[in-house]
């Protein structure tokens, strides 16, 4: 047991089973993606006889711009915006979020946290790390696969550059503490599990339907902003090659937000099961 | 601590909304002294352990345990602080040493009394090696106990402490108690198991629905309180008017009778019980558990020591 830090000790070595599942199947995954994409050669890209792919297409590029999914970028960024991609961040992300507060108080195992001398910001910043270890684990996994298939692959390599990998990876991350932030925010508030869990897939999940519909229905369009997938784009950022700045700003300062909220709804609460 | 009191509550009000878990309860606890805190179920007597130890805030009134505000100041408070829930809940995935270590790590201060304390409550290391998960209930509450005091500290709070601990482990945990008492530790004790508080506590304050009912020590509780007068009329006739003496409540059981009166009356009541055909006579000092119940059944007491 690691003294210093007890808490994220706490909360890793818990849920170390379900993370180390979570982390060698999101390299699979990435693995799988990657092959698939080089199983389509570069003549079959692009082939569509002057026809375009619906826009809507471009909420499973993982791009807000223009990347197509007929596309190695494209392809590759569904496998980063893809909905088991997204159930596992959701999985860990929720399992994690409703550790740090919620799960506590509803088993009653607060009560002798607590009543020790352990501040409830310090309880916080221990689940909050442990729960950024996870998402980095899972997200250094999947970027690490990508990279490395691209690094095989040449004709990946011709259109997706490795720092096009490694900032769609930046994006991943910023992804991950957009949901960390509320999540965390209902487990401070919650009483129960199924509350932050709930909240994470309503704010994951949804949130890709969301964006979905807002790219295929014109009159829905101004609801693109309210989901977090107009701003993760993985996709634009395999083509583009760096970090899109903006939209990752976004994706931190309401991860951020969550936090603050987070942490004003712990220290008003009352702690007992 | 100029007090001299480790613990004091001063008007502690906790509402759940329109629900009333304390009301206004006044009640100071001596440095050094073993104290009892009792009530049946639901009186309030967790809600008052969890405003003291800075899980709940009271909704007004205060409560500070060794002089200081179990919330405001509770990294210098909780250091000096042992605490066992009344319902304990650990994690089921770690085993008994990994839970020691882990509750030692929080308290933050070195666990100087583990060893002793596991081999006096039967926890060898093969049972400390085994997950909590595979625990019994008795054995999840002898790492509760060792938890709360392996550290040594200066008050113990403790919830309900030998629920599932079998008559010999009990014992052990007398024991442990007197010797905290004979070191100058401060120790508060929440139960509605009323030998338990008897046997251990010097002082007791009875809450009753969320208001403190009385404080009193142990002797003088057993001692003001009602004595049992036992009559056998051995004619076999039954129940019958006992005059004056119906007043306390008799409780009959074929030509038996018993009565819990007030000392003041007990000269009194034997008159007029003794002018009956009485075939048999006792009078006993009630327990703690006959105090007690009086004191419920009579709610006239008052409400603040």
């Amino acid at each position: 047991m690691n003294s210093r830090w007890p808490l994220l000790w706490l909360a890793l070595h818990r849920r170390r089973r379900m993370l180390v599942a979570l982390v060698i199947g999101m390299a699979v995954f990435e693995a799988l993606i990657v092959i698939v994409a080089n199983a389509i050669p570069p003549g079959q890209l692009f082939s569509g006889r002057g026809k375009g792919t619906p826009s809507a297409f471009r909420a499973f590029s993982g791009s807000s711009g223009d990347v197509s999914i007929a596309s190695y970028p494209g392809l590759l960024g569904a496998g980063l915006v893809h909905p088991f991609w997204i159930a596992m961040q959701l999985t860990a992300i929720g399992a994690l979020a409703a550790a740090a507060v919620a799960a506590d108080v509803e088993s009653g195992t607060i009560e002798l946290l607590i009543v020790r001398p352990v501040s409830r910001n310090r309880l916080l910043a221990e689940r909050t790390v442990a729960l950024g270890l996870a998402a980095l684990a899972l997200n250094a996994a999947a970027t690490l696969t990508v990279a490395t298939g691209v690094a095989l692959s040449p004709d990946i390599h011709r259109d997706v550059p490795l720092s096009g990998v490694f900032a769609a990876g930046v994006m991943g991350c910023g992804f991950a503490l957009c949901l960390m932030g509320p999540a965390l925010a209902v487990s401070a508030w919650g009483r129960r599990r199924a509350q932050v869990i709930g909240a994470t897939i309503a704010i994951g999940a949804v949130g890709f339907a969301v964006n979905f519909i807002a790219l295929a229905w014109s009159k829905a369009a101004p609801l693109r902003f309210i989901s977090p997938f107009h701003y993760y784009t993985p996709g634009d950022a395999l083509a583009q090659g760096h970090v899109l700045w903006p939209q990752l700003g976004v994706l931190v300062g309401v991860g951020a937000l969550g936090l603050v909220a987070a942490h004003a709804l712990l220290m008003r609460r009352d702690l007992s099961p | 601590m100029g007090t001299g009191y480790a613990i004091e509550l001063n008007r502690l009000t906790k509402r759940y909304g329109a629900v009333v878990g304390v009301e206004g309860l006044t009640l100071n606890v001596r440095a050094g002294e073993v104290f009892g805190f009792l009530g049946p179920n639901g009186a309030g007597k967790t809600t008052t352990l969890r405003c003291l130890t800075g899980l709940l805030r009271p909704t007004s009134g205060r409560a500070l345990m060794l002089g200081l505000d179990p919330i405001a100041d509770h990294r210098r408070v909780a250091p000096a602080v042992g605490y066992l829930p009344g319902e304990l809940r650990l994690y089921p995935e770690l085993t008994g040493a990994q839970t020691l270590d882990l509750l030692s790590a929080l308290q933050g201060v070195p666990s100087r009394r583990r060893g002793e304390l596991c081999e006096r409550l039967g926890l060898d290391s093969v049972v400390l090696r085994r997950t909590v998960g595979e625990y019994s209930r008795g054995m999840k509450q002898k790492i509760g106990l060792v938890q709360a005091l392996q550290h040594d500290p200066r008050l113990v709070v403790l919830d309900e402490p030998t629920e599932g601990l079998d008559p010999l482990v009990q014992e052990t945990f007398f024991e442990l108690m007197r010797e905290a008492a004979a070191g100058g530790r401060t120790v508060l004790l929440s139960s509605h198991v009323l030998p338990e508080v008897q046997r251990a506590c010097g002082r007791v304050a009875i809450v009753r629905d969320g208001r403190l009912v009385t404080v009193e020590s142990v002797a003088a509780l057993r001692e003001a309180r009602a004595r049992r007068i036992r009559l056998t009329f051995g004619d076999g006739a039954g129940p019958r008017p006992l005059g004056r003496a119906d007043q306390w409540s008799p409780q009959w059981a074929g030509d038996r009778v018993e009565l819990l009166v007030p000392p003041s009356e007990v000269v009194a009541a034997l008159r007029g019980l003794l002018a009956l055909a009485v075939a048999d006579v006792t009078v006993e000092e009630a327990g703690l558990d006959e105090a007690f119940l009086d004191l419920y059944r009579n709610g006239e007491a008052g409400e603040e020591p």
